[in-house]
């Protein structure tokens, strides 16, 4: 007798297509492994960065002595043989941080307790032994050398309160120039009072500038004076100026706690700090600070708009061919390339309104631009066009969310449709909007392109927010966590040397980002399931 | 309530609709904004050249037009000056025609009077006198006192070379001559028994500051053809001439008092004589103008890959004249040049983009032409003794349609050829604009990381949609958005440093990897099935089997690990790159489409996953539940059922996460090596447009024409995302509307 099932749909398991749920199953693990590698190098490679590991002293074959860090190892094609690299430090002498060796040749590592570890202003890290302060005619031990040390990191605040000194004055000087700059453009004759004040006024300030300057440098000049010598494995005496020395600890000598301790410090350093030697060593404070004012400022424009966007879209427009016109120009703002963002932000915002800008406000100072030039301003207002549909798409699916029932209750209390929206929908929204909110601040904290052609720099000397006049200055130049990671990791001229502090930066991004869009998800969950219940 | 209160109340209302209504409107606005603006600042790319009359003023001091020798204007075209067959140089108003200034060059009568003068540099003329005497002088034109900071500055004339003849003055029919920085100076004469007489002088400083001088004269004769036009380069190291019967012959002059046959080559149809040769600037190229009005430039090529020597050839073709070519006049800021028929009309040209820019003609026929350094104004003087004067707005002539997508052949090479190469260190660079390999290079890094998203985001929403049990599912879902809000910043960092040493370490791993993990999961299939019955199995087969198949997936790469050493010795001799290069001469770069495959595509993944996810659990559950309910397997239904019913859907998120590669900028910049070529090849990088913009932008000078042009390859990323989206967006509307769903 036929089967009168069909036979394509005979079962088994090849025929009812058990295998290929298998085969999707496999390419969801892939894309979930592929997520847990990515987390996982950058958390291997970002948290142990700060560890004050222990020095060792490598002895080779060849009778050479050398301390050093040893970080990983590299099999050498075909052979057997495995590569060691180690991290000397001491780029002063050797001319590299890093140095490879065939595993082979390294006879003995131990971990002598005598070792220094020491963090300087440049040239890296040094490992060595402590020989001598300054001449060395008095013999030192190392609770000499800690409390000169100590001595000579009081005298560099002194240095450093002097230099702020100069550089206020400096500031001035800047502020009365820009003014005399007015008035002479004005076309205010040369002997005229107000601008003879203002010179001689430059003239005694400048004076004033040069007598500090040369306070700060004989100040300088003195400490460096205050020297001490280490000396490396094998013998070589290096003497290193105690005021250049940032850290100096013995991490043999170091327990768990202190270590930990030490751990922290770094982490704060790491937080609140200014970056040294051309960024790849010392804190990310003004990288930071730039992503979270940029990304502050961002939010003043995205939000309002988004959110009367998404209003709109939801609340007010009727269904018809203009409102599905606005939603593929939203879907379009959405799917623009960043940057496009970034050269229109350039072409717009920077040449077009900071071009005019400076043409009314600053004539004196052309061809210095002062807003005509990329800024934290233009930035964030590419960021803010850059995130509004990731606000809208919020908005609208956050109000969509809730029932109809509700609104027509307001309705039939006699409620206005702006009354309905602002004390019955925008309260009950309110979670999903924040969604909306935390994505763009996560989208803008973690996008780079179009800041790199509207004003982003790997060094800015100047926060966009301090305590001089007027405070809060749109027109400077800003860093950030993002372009921090492309540039000490692409432009920096020691790549290798860099990477510690790239990851660093990157787990410190991924997190904040991860932190922020995990927070948003979390949230729009919690009221889907509010809504879901609510509608039932 | 009050009436009052309602009355506010409704007056709030009002004033909200209208704000909100203005929001709405506002995101429109934004993007017909950007749009507008973009596509603003590259419309003077291909905007046609403005060439506006600035005057026209009779010839100054009762000159006649046969007697002037040479025309040309100040940088500011205020000025402009003659220099004439007594000697003289007469600066005048350009405006006006009032004389400002005369000098007279001859100095004293055993000069003679100036017979022909030509144009050697920017602003520098090269006089031949009847005494056989050559000069090179160079102009200063003159400023007042408000003018020039409170000093005026005299008009004058500064001789910079004096060059004699050595043979009588009768003997030489023209002459030129050109000097070097280095202290070269190089005369030539042609005599009029049809011979170049070469004479060259050099001049070296020793240590000491002590001069020798050298002196080098020599004869080319035997030429092939009476000479009817010939020309010197500005280092007067080559010498071009063109002969009455169409051929162009070139000798080096390199080789101090021995010149050089080079070659010789026909430039003319039915031996119509050349008429008119001119340097381009830059000193590659030369302009040759024929008898028949035809107008070419010529530069030296290799006309097969084995050749060791370059020969001239006819490059460029431009608009002809309807007569002889007179003269050719070259600008000395870019290539373009002025060319002047017998007929009197003039034609402005741009070689390298074989663009004809410009045609002038007046009533009276014109006889000569100026043609100002910067190339922004062209003088013409009558027949009837006139003077006219048009300012040139020429700011980008190399860029046309067919510079930016087609072939050119640009200086130097020897084919015509798609390239990107934009700015170089010297001024007479020939920007090199093609936007091919920048598009190439977009779509080649887009294909490959689709290759490797498409199906991984496609199945594995399937999977999660459908097969993936209910709690999980919503972790799935969390995880992968959480992926697509890892920064691309990130994502091209670990792909650069850390993926793409691993890649070029165990290049046969991953490629044999993609063949080996999918034979495991079949071999893994096969090998459950018998177990399938064991409640264990059973449990997983409850929509946990992607946990399963995770340490399946880990062991395949190990495998591949294992297999690959052995594998790369037996088929490649140990390794691939040498192996490589060797039998397909294929460079292997560090940065290739193997790592862009993988951080692409691992950016893309969450958008087409999100959006397939989404399309497919949309669709609604009775068609599934009739499916099922027929007998259909749970994959059955999902192939045949739910897939057909989500295929737009799914498309559109292919759409969509195909954009966003394309425009993708981070990953492209810092993973490709950014090198602009045209190549197939996985193990090569590439320079997309959009890591093309953030590379020049910083140097691009605004307004220039690299400026303009990063702004056209943003229209282009805009308008193609554009087309994508809007696409994407039509095809979910519809389902939407199909499916009756709100959201």
């Amino acid at each position: 007798m036929a089967s009168i099932i069909d036979p394509k749909f005979k079962r088994g398991f090849w025929q009812d297509g058990e295998p290929f749920v298998w085969g999707t199953a496999a390419a969801l693990s892939a894309i979930l492994i592929s997520i847990t590698i990515l987390i996982a190098v950058i958390m291997v490679n970002g948290l142990g960065v700060m560890w004050p590991s222990d020095v060792a002293l490598l002895s080779l074959q060849d009778g050479a002595q050398v301390f050093g860090l040893p970080l990983r190892e590299d099999p050498i094609l075909g052979s057997d043989a495995i590569n060691l690299q180690i991290k000397t430090g001491n780029r002063d002498l050797y001319g590299a941080d890093f140095r490879w060796v065939e595993k082979g040749t390294v006879r003995a590592i131990e971990y002598p307790s005598d070792v220094y570890t020491l963090e300087r202003m440049e040239y890296g890290n040094f490992y060595g032994r402590f020989k001598r302060l300054g001449d060395g005619a008095a013999p030192a031990s190392s609770e000499d050398l800690e409390k000169a040390w100590q001595a000579g990191q009081e005298e560099k605040e002194r240095i450093a309160a002097a230099a702020e000194e100069v550089n206020a004055l400096s500031r001035r000087i800047d502020g009365i120039s820009g003014r005399v700059l007015k008035l002479k453009h004005s076309g205010t004759p040369e002997n005229d009072a107000t601008l003879q004040g203002l010179l001689g006024e430059q003239e005694t300030a400048k004076q004033e500038l040069q007598g500090r300057m040369a306070e700060q440098s004989a100040l300088t000049q003195a400490l460096l004076a205050h020297t001490a010598t280490f000396v490396d494995a094998g013998g070589r005496e290096m003497t290193i100026p105690l005021m250049n020395i940032v850290r100096l600890y013995q991490p043999s000598q170091m327990g768990i706690g202190a270590k930990s301790r030490f751990y922290l410090s770094k982490i704060g350093e790491l937080l609140f700090d200014e970056p040294r030697e051309s960024n790849t060593e010392g804190g990310l404070f003004p990288a930071i600070f730039g992503t979270v004012m940029l990304t502050f400022l961002m939010s003043l424009l995205s939000f309002p708009l988004g959110l009367l966007a998404g209003i709109y879209l939801r609340e007010y427009a009727r269904e018809g061919i203009f409102i599905r016109i606005v939603r593929i120009a939203v879907n379009n703002l959405a799917g623009i390339p960043s940057i496009v963002y970034g050269i229109f932000g350039l072409g717009f915002f920077v040449y077009g309104i900071g071009g005019t800008i400076d043409a009314w406000f600053f004539p004196e100072r052309l061809p210095t631009p002062t807003f005509g030039t990329g800024g934290i301003l233009w930035a964030s207002l590419t960021l803010g066009i850059l995130t509004v549909p990731v606000v809208i798409v919020s908005t609208e699916e956050a109000l969509g969310a809730i029932p109809r029932g509700i609104r027509e209750g307001a309705y039939a209390l006699g409620s206005t449709k702006f009354q309905t929206l602002v004390r019955v929908l925008l309260p009950m929204a309110s979670p999903g909007i924040m969604t909306g909110f935390i994505l763009a601040m996560a989208r803008a904290a973690g996008e780079v392109a179009p800041l790199m052609i509207t004003g982003v720099v790997k060094l800015a000397p100047t926060l966009p927010l301090d305590a001089e006049y007027p405070f809060l200055h749109l027109d400077r130049k800003f860093m950030h966590l993002g372009f921090h990671i492309f540039d000490i990791g692409f432009q920096s001229p020691n790549v290798e040397a860099a990477k510690p502090m790239v990851f660093v930066t990157t787990l410190l991004l991924v997190l904040i980002v991860l932190l922020m869009s995990s927070t948003a998800i979390y949230m729009r969950g919690r009221m889907r399931e509010r809504y879901s219940v609510r509608s039932l | 309530m009050s009436e009052k209160y309602i009355l506010r109340a409704r007056r709030n209302d009002r004033i909200a609709r209208w704000i909100i209504t203005a929001g709405g409107v506002a995101i429109i606005a934004t993007v017909i904004l950007i749009l507008v603006l973009i596509v603003e600042v590259t419309l003077p790319l291909f905007l046609p050249v403005g060439a506006e009359p600035l005057a026209e003023v009779s010839l100054p001091a009762q000159l006649r037009h046969e007697d002037v020798l040479l025309l040309d204007a100040d940088e500011y075209m205020r000025d402009g000056l003659v220099l004439t067959r007594g000697g003289r140089c007469v600066f005048f108003d350009l405006k006006t025609g009032t004389v400002k200034h005369t000098e007279n060059l001859a100095e004293d009568a055993s000069r003679g009077e100036a017979l022909a003068c030509s144009r050697v540099g920017a602003q520098q003329y090269c006089m031949r006198w009847s005494s056989g005497l050559v000069t090179i002088v160079t102009p200063d034109f003159g400023l007042s006192e408000a003018e020039n900071h409170g000093v005026a500055k005299p008009y004058a004339v500064e001789e910079l070379q004096s060059i004699p003849a050595s043979v009588e003055p009768g003997e030489i029919a023209t002459s030129v001559a050109r000097y070097t920085d280095e202290g070269l100076v190089t005369r030539v004469d042609l005599l009029a028994n049809n011979t170049f007489r070469v004479a060259q002088r050099s001049v070296s400083t020793d240590l000491m500051g002590n001069e020798s001088v050298e002196a080098y004269e020599s004869l080319i004769d035997g030429l092939p053809g009476g000479v009817s036009a010939y020309t010197l380069d500005t280092q007067g190291e080559w010498l071009y001439a063109g002969t009455a019967d169409g051929q162009l012959i070139r000798w080096d002059l390199g080789n101090l008092g021995s010149p050089k046959l080079v070659g010789a080559h026909k430039a003319t149809e039915d031996n119509v004589p050349v008429t008119a040769l001119e340097m381009v600037f830059g000193d590659v190229s030369v302009a040759v103008g024929t008898g028949s009005g035809k107008l070419t430039t010529w530069f030296p090529v290799r006309k097969t890959p084995e050749a060791v020597t370059k020969q001239l050839a006819p490059i460029h073709d431009l608009a002809p004249h309807d007569s002889a070519v007179t003269s050719i006049l070259t600008s000395r800021r870019n290539k373009s040049l002025v060319s002047l028929g017998k007929d009197g009309s003039i034609h402005l040209d741009y070689p390298t983009s074989e663009q004809h820019l410009l045609s002038l003609s007046r009533a009276e026929r014109v006889v000569k032409t100026g043609y100002t350094a910067r190339g922004d104004g062209i003088l013409a003087l009558t027949e009837a003794n006139r003077i006219c004067v048009w300012r040139i707005d020429n700011p980008h002539p190399e860029i046309s349609l067919s510079t930016l997508f087609g072939k050119v052949w640009y200086e130097g090479y020897d084919a015509p050829e798609y390239t990107w190469q934009s700015s170089a260190s010297t001024d007479d660079f020939e920007p090199k604009i093609s936007l091919v390999p920048l598009l190439y290079g977009s779509i080649k890094g887009t294909f490959y990381a689709m290759l490797y998203a498409i199906p991984l985001a496609l199945f594995g929403a399937v999977y999660t949609s459908h097969f993936a049990q209910g709690r999980i599912r919503n972790v799935i879902k969390s995880t992968v958005e959480t992926m697509a809000a890892i920064p691309s910043v990130v994502i091209g960092f670990l792909a650069a440093l850390w993926l793409a040493p691993i890649i070029e370490r165990y290049t046969v791993t991953f490629l044999l990897g993609i063949m080996i993990v999918p034979v495991l999961i079949v071999i893994f299939v096969m090998l459950i099935q018998p177990l399938r019955q064991r409640p264990f199995l059973k449990q997983v087969e409850q929509g946990f089997e992607f946990v399963l198949m995770v340490p399946v997936v880990l062991l395949a790469c190990t495998l591949s690990y294992m297999l690959a050493g052995p594998l790369e010795a037996l088929l490649f001799g140990g390794d691939l790159k040498q192996w490589l290069f060797e039998s397909a001469g294929q460079r292997y770069d560090q940065r290739n489409c193997v790592v862009i495959s993988f951080a692409l595509g691992f950016a893309v993944i969450p958008i087409i996953f999100t959006i397939a996810e989404d399309a497919l659990s949309n669709v609604p559950n009775s068609l599934k539940a009739a499916s099922l309910a027929l007998g259909a397997s749970r994959w059955q239904t999902v192939w045949r059922v739910v897939l057909p019913s989500a295929s737009p859907g799914i498309f559109a998120g292919i759409i969509i996460g195909f954009g966003r590669a394309v425009g993708e900028t981070m990953i492209v910049l810092m993973a490709t090596g950014n090198t602009p070529v045209l190549d197939m090849s996985i193990f090569n990088g590439m320079r997309t447009l959009s890591a093309n913009i953030a590379v020049e932008i910083p140097e691009a000078p605004l307004g220039g024409t690299l400026y303009r042009v990063l702004f056209l390859s943003a229209v282009i990323l805009l308008v193609f995302t554009s087309i994508l989206n809007t696409m994407a967006e039509l095809i979910r509307q519809r389902l939407r509307s199909k499916y009756g769903l709100n959201n």
